[in-house]
């Protein structure tokens, strides 16, 4: 019998704003999704699209990518650059046949336990719907299956 | 005087007046409609120049070989409108200094003459307005649109297809005048990023790299698509991505030497409807 589909979500987010919100969804005892793997990063500027090609790659089945709003920013305006990345890394995926729903992006404040914590378990429930992103994995288990690679 | 005479001439005399120790150009190829790149050190070399409809190469990547430029002196190099659109978007991301290069400018019309473009200077050449204008070949534009009309599992199948056939070359990379880092992502090994074999999944990983890169950055000169040895339609990503930053940031890359690199630069207004 194979076990229900659990979905995996791997959430890149900056320390300042939604690392700090998160933090605060668990100080507050709010209640959510226990599918999500947090990577902390130092702002939103600072995540490459390598990494949420690595994520869907090994395993992901939602990437979120999450930082402090406009104006915010720790650093003044790694969130702004951010946002010109993803608006084209975004028509990048789809272009090449990653559906849009799989790589979600948010801002959310440190003051923002509440939004981190329903937009988790907004993800968790829509993923579970999409089901798994076999896309990838299928592609990587081709490599580890084959010797000569 | 036909034009390629005229060149010839002009070269030799830029050559012998000692403006430019280099004149990057065309000569005769291996068949007789290919032409292959000719660097003339010396007025007598210049006489080799070849230019017809068949010298459609993008010469700027020559450009940035390494130790070229760095001793000051100027170059002269045979360019069509995207070539020199390449150099200002090299010029914009501080590659280039606009006085290093002189540029001996023409054009292919109807795909059979070739016409002289006025100017030396790369501020000779004001190409915006005709960049804005520009649309890429008709069959560059089909193939997109019928890609974007797909669902999202077509899509993917379709490139799926495509980049199994990638054997990781390189040739994109080295063909291309934007690729110039010094150490490219793909020859980082600590973290490995981009796979080194070229199995399907490792292909994703280098060619959406790749499109990322240069995303905003494209002279859509289509020299990628040249060289690539087993015809992947590598122009179709950077064409997509193009037309992303022309209608998210109203951004057209190589317009003038003075913009901003796209994605080195933000507007507090920028587009975020996808943000939740």
């Amino acid at each position: 019998m194979s076990e229900p589909f659990e979905p995996k979500i791997v959430a890149f987010v900056c320390t300042y704003c939604t690392y700090a919100g998160a933090d605060l969804a668990g100080t507050s005892r709010l209640k959510y999704a226990p599918n999500v793997r947090i990577v902390r990063l130092p702002c939103t500027g600072r995540i490459s699209p390598m990494f949420i090609l690595k994520a869907l790659q090994k395993g992901a089945d939602s990437v979120l990518v999450s930082g402090c709003h406009p104006g915010d920013c720790h650093f003044t305006s790694g969130n702004y650059h951010a946002r010109r990345r993803w608006t084209v890394f975004r028509a990048l995926l789809s272009f090449t046949g990653i559906p849009e729903e799989r790589i979600r992006f948010s801002w959310i404040s440190a003051a923002e336990g509440a939004k981190f914590a329903e937009l988790i378990n907004e993800i968790t429930d829509d993923t579970r719907k999409l089901g798994p992103f076999t896309q990838y994995q299928e592609l990587q288990k081709v490599i580890e299956t084959q010797s000569s690679y | 005087m036909g034009i390629q005479e005229q060149y010839r001439s002009e070269a030799a005399a830029l050559l012998s007046s000692g403006e430019v120790k280099l004149v990057i150009g065309f000569g005769a190829g291996s068949t007789a409609d290919r032409r292959r790149p000719l660097f003339a050190r010396t007025p007598e070399e210049a006489q080799k120049f070849v230019l017809d409809a068949a010298c459609i190469a993008n010469l700027s990547t020559y450009l940035l070989a390494e130790g070229l430029l760095s001793d000051g002196k100027k170059v002269g190099v045979f360019l069509k409108p995207d070539g020199i659109r390449s150099v200002n978007i090299l010029i914009s991301e501080a590659q280039l200094k606009p006085e290093q290069v002189v540029i001996l400018g023409y054009a292919i019309e109807n795909g059979k003459d070739v016409a002289a473009l006025e100017g030396r200077n790369i501020s000779d050449f004001s190409i915006g307005e005709k960049i804005r204008n520009l649309t890429p070949p008709p069959h560059v534009i089909e193939a997109a649109e019928k890609i974007e009309a797909m669902s999202a599992e077509e899509r993917f199948e379709y490139w799926k297809e495509e980049f199994s056939k990638c054997i990781k070359c390189y040739a994109c990379r080295q063909v291309c005048p934007m690729c110039y880092c010094r150490r490219c992502i793909v020859d980082v090994n600590q973290p490995q990023w981009v796979s080194t074999s070229s199995h399907t999944l490792g292909n994703f990983e280098w060619n959406l790299v790749r499109a990322f890169h240069l995303a905003g950055r494209c002279a859509s000169c289509g020299a990628c698509d040249r060289a690539c040895p087993v015809n992947i339609p590598l122009r179709l990503v950077n064409y997509r991505m193009g037309k992303e930053v022309r209608s998210a940031f109203d951004y057209v890359a190589g317009e003038n030497s003075d913009q901003k690199p796209v994605l080195a630069s933000f507007k507090q207004d920028d587009p975020e409807t996808f943000i939740l």
